[in-house]
């Protein structure tokens, strides 16, 4: 049987796609919520 | 500390996962190269099991107990659950073309695990759809109850039914015919993934933790 390299280079490159791209989601959700949140109150105008 | 060095850990795993896979097992006599697929294939799948199982723990001590630190274990599982069965069926439909002739069929595994999918797809959505956290919490933890009943189902399939995928080669009654190398890549890959399963399932807990914080 040929080998089919394109095909486990595909299997594989998706799979790092997709986790890669799930740590990143969490990575940005978990830096949003540990920043302190803006108040309206704290806003200065001008 | 300890996420940041389990991250470390699970990054060291699976560059030495990959070596294994790609370096250290043989090339596979009858399928080619095209085999090494396995070694992303069975460990996703095994990974996304323990997650669902997870996932069940988790559903049951928050019906028994209603404490909300068992809501956010069956969530945490849930989201890598789902991420690593979408790799399980993707990642074995590309197998599938060029060993089977066909990227997919309606063979009793590979149907089961689409179920399997879409159940937990569920899951999440109906987490999304309940704003009231009790609620939601009870709903989301009798769909992880009952969807856990699909794991024996998705694995037994091959056993139970007429089936073109392989019957178990690992976790089965019968000792592994496999090789001693490609067992030892594949248990290598097993763990790269668990650790990596352990170190999203932490974080996702930390931010489930945080969102209710915040909810007050």
């Amino acid at each position: 049987m040929p080998d089919n390299w394109g095909y486990v280079f595909s299997a594989y490159g998706l799979a790092a796609v997709a986790l890669l791209g799930y740590w990143r989601r969490l990575a940005g959700r978990a830096k949003r919520l540990a920043r302190p949140a803006v108040r309206a109150g704290n806003v200065r105008q001008g | 500390m300890a996420a940041r060095a389990l991250g470390w850990l699970t990054v060291l795993a699976l560059i030495a996962g990959l070596g294994a896979a790609f370096g250290y097992a043989p090339r596979e006599a009858v399928q080619g190269n095209v085999q090494r697929i396995m070694y992303l294939h069975v460990p996703a799948v095994l990974t996304a099991y323990l997650a669902f199982a997870l996932v069940f723990v988790g559903s049951v001590g928050y019906l028994l107990t209603r404490r909300a630190g068992w809501d956010r274990l069956a969530l945490a599982a849930a989201e890598p659950g789902v991420l690593f069965t979408g790799i399980t069926i993707v990642s074995g439909s590309i197998w599938g073309k060029p060993t089977w002739g066909t990227w997919w069929t309606w063979d009793a595994r590979l149907t089961s695990t689409a179920v399997l999918f879409l159940v937990y797809v569920g899951y999440l959505l109906l987490r999304g759809m309940v704003d009231e956290p009790d609620r939601r919490a009870r709903a989301a933890a009798v769909v992880g109850i009952l969807g856990a009943a699909n794991i024996p189902i998705v694995h037994f399939s091959v056993k139970w039914w007429r089936a073109l995928h392989q019957p178990s080669t690992i976790l089965g009654p019968e000792p592994s015919p496999i090789a001693a190398p490609i067992a030892a890549a594949l248990l290598i890959n097993w763990i790269a993934f668990t650790l990596l399963f352990a170190y999203l399932l932490a974080k996702r807990m930390e931010i489930a933790r945080l969102e209710d914080t915040h909810a007050g």
